[in-house]
């Protein structure tokens, strides 16, 4: 169970994908302008950096070295495909708002980072929970800079007005600009809070 | 063994098979949810744009086969229905955005001088920034919209337009460009549609 325990602290907080590996940068830039569309695609990018691991980990006997990395972009991107069919067939207006982005969770560096560093030389079990939770630590950073970004940008929570009617909309806020600053105090304050801990 | 390119061709021929293959049947499974669900969309937008209300699913395929009708007119395709002596004619428009193609539908009336709203069926635009062309206040701006020759979009403006006699709309904010492009393929609708109807 340590182990388990262990993996988890490790992909949410220590080696945190995004604030300390600095990957699925793209991702964080593009969509974290709207709550909604952030949950549903970090939920996307779990599902898959999870399934992906777990899949690259029962197989990792059987995949030739020389053909390695197109084995796991073609196990990530059946994965992808699959969700994106699920989105379309039972969450058409989700699948709708997400355009784009849910075939985009391909070129998303953390899973096949965790597919090369993790999947590869542990067992499937182990390997599932990492994918999970490194989607979880990329979920959280995610989630943190879209609320803020939806408060300060729209006024709203998940689409609920939240803020007073006379609040001015802070625009920059939902433009991509914001997300490079919001991104940059994030790992600001959590690196921080790290060297505080580390004292 | 693992090493040997007879291995490595067998293998990879095989993984790519068996994925292919659980793909083809999922997909071939929920084909006819995904057939649906876009059918719906465009009765959905159809009624939307017409400013038809509809309860749920089931209500509005009942509206959309029992009101409204399908014509032909200079080889363009046009629903038609009739609201409070109104004729309405919507037509389903296709046009470049900045990203992809942009699907959605117009509804005007007989003379084409008043927009009575849109809809949007598919879209493949930024989500959050040009993705916004599907919200409410957006679409909003062309209801009852009058409309002497072309839309004019507005870059500028902090709030909606409200006003319904200038022809003009407001840009979304970080997305002009997609703004723009949806205008342009507003506009070649609105000619099209205009052509059709005059040659009457």
């Amino acid at each position: 169970m340590g182990k388990f325990k262990e993996v988890f602290l490790k992909n949410t907080w220590y080696e945190n994908p995004v604030f300390v590996l600095v990957l699925g940068i793209c991702s964080t830039l593009a969509v974290t302008n709207n709550l909604k569309n952030t949950f549903i695609m970090t939920i996307g990018v779990m599902l898959v950096t999870g399934f992906s691991n777990l899949t690259v980990s029962l197989l990792k006997n059987l995949i030739p070295s020389k053909v390695r990395m197109i084995t796991q972009v073609l196990i990530i991107s059946f994965y992808v495909i699959i969700v994106d069919i699920i989105l379309k067939a039972y969450l058409p207006d989700v699948s709708k708002a997400l355009g784009p982005y849910v075939g985009l969770i391909i070129t998303n560096c953390i899973i096949m980072g965790r597919a090369e560093a993790f999947a590869q030389s542990n067992p499937p079990l182990i390997s599932f929970w990492d994918g999970i939770t490194s989607g979880f630590g990329y979920m959280i950073v995610l989630v943190t800079i879209a609320f803020f970004r939806e408060l300060l940008g729209f006024g709203t929570i998940f689409g609920y007005k939240v803020m007073p009617g006379n609040f001015v909309n802070w625009t920059i806020m939902i433009m991509p600009p914001s997300a490079f600053f919001m991104l940059a105090l994030f790992i600001w304050i959590v690196k921080g809070f790290k060297k505080e801990g580390a004292k | 063994m693992k090493e040997n390119k007879i291995y490595t061709i067998i293998f990879t021929f095989i993984i790519s098979f068996v994925f292919v293959l659980i793909l083809s049947i999922i997909n071939s499974i929920t084909y006819d949810k995904v057939l649906e669900n876009q059918n719906f969309s465009k009765i959905r937008a159809i009624l939307n744009s017409m400013g038809i209300e509809y309860k749920d699913e089931k209500d509005a395929i009942k509206i959309f086969n029992s009101k409204i009708d399908q014509i032909e007119i200079e080889g363009l395709k046009f629903y038609t229905t009739t609201i409070n002596g109104e004729k309405i004619y919507s037509y389903i428009f296709s046009g470049s955005g900045l990203w992809g193609t942009i699907t959605g539908v117009i509804s005007v009336n007989e003379n084409v001088d008043k927009i009575i709203g849109i809809d949007i069926i598919s879209q493949n635009e930024t989500p959050g920034l040009g993705g916004r062309i599907e919200e409410d206040w957006f679409k909003n701006q062309f209801k009852e919209e009058h409309v002497k020759d072309k839309i004019k979009i507005k870059v500028s403006g902090v709030s909606t337009d409200f006003n319904k006699e200038n022809s003009s709309v407001d840009a979304i904010t970080g997305a002009t460009l997609t703004s723009r492009f949806f205008i342009n393929i507003i506009n070649d609708s609105l000619e099209k549609i205009r052509n059709a109807l005059r040659s009457e």
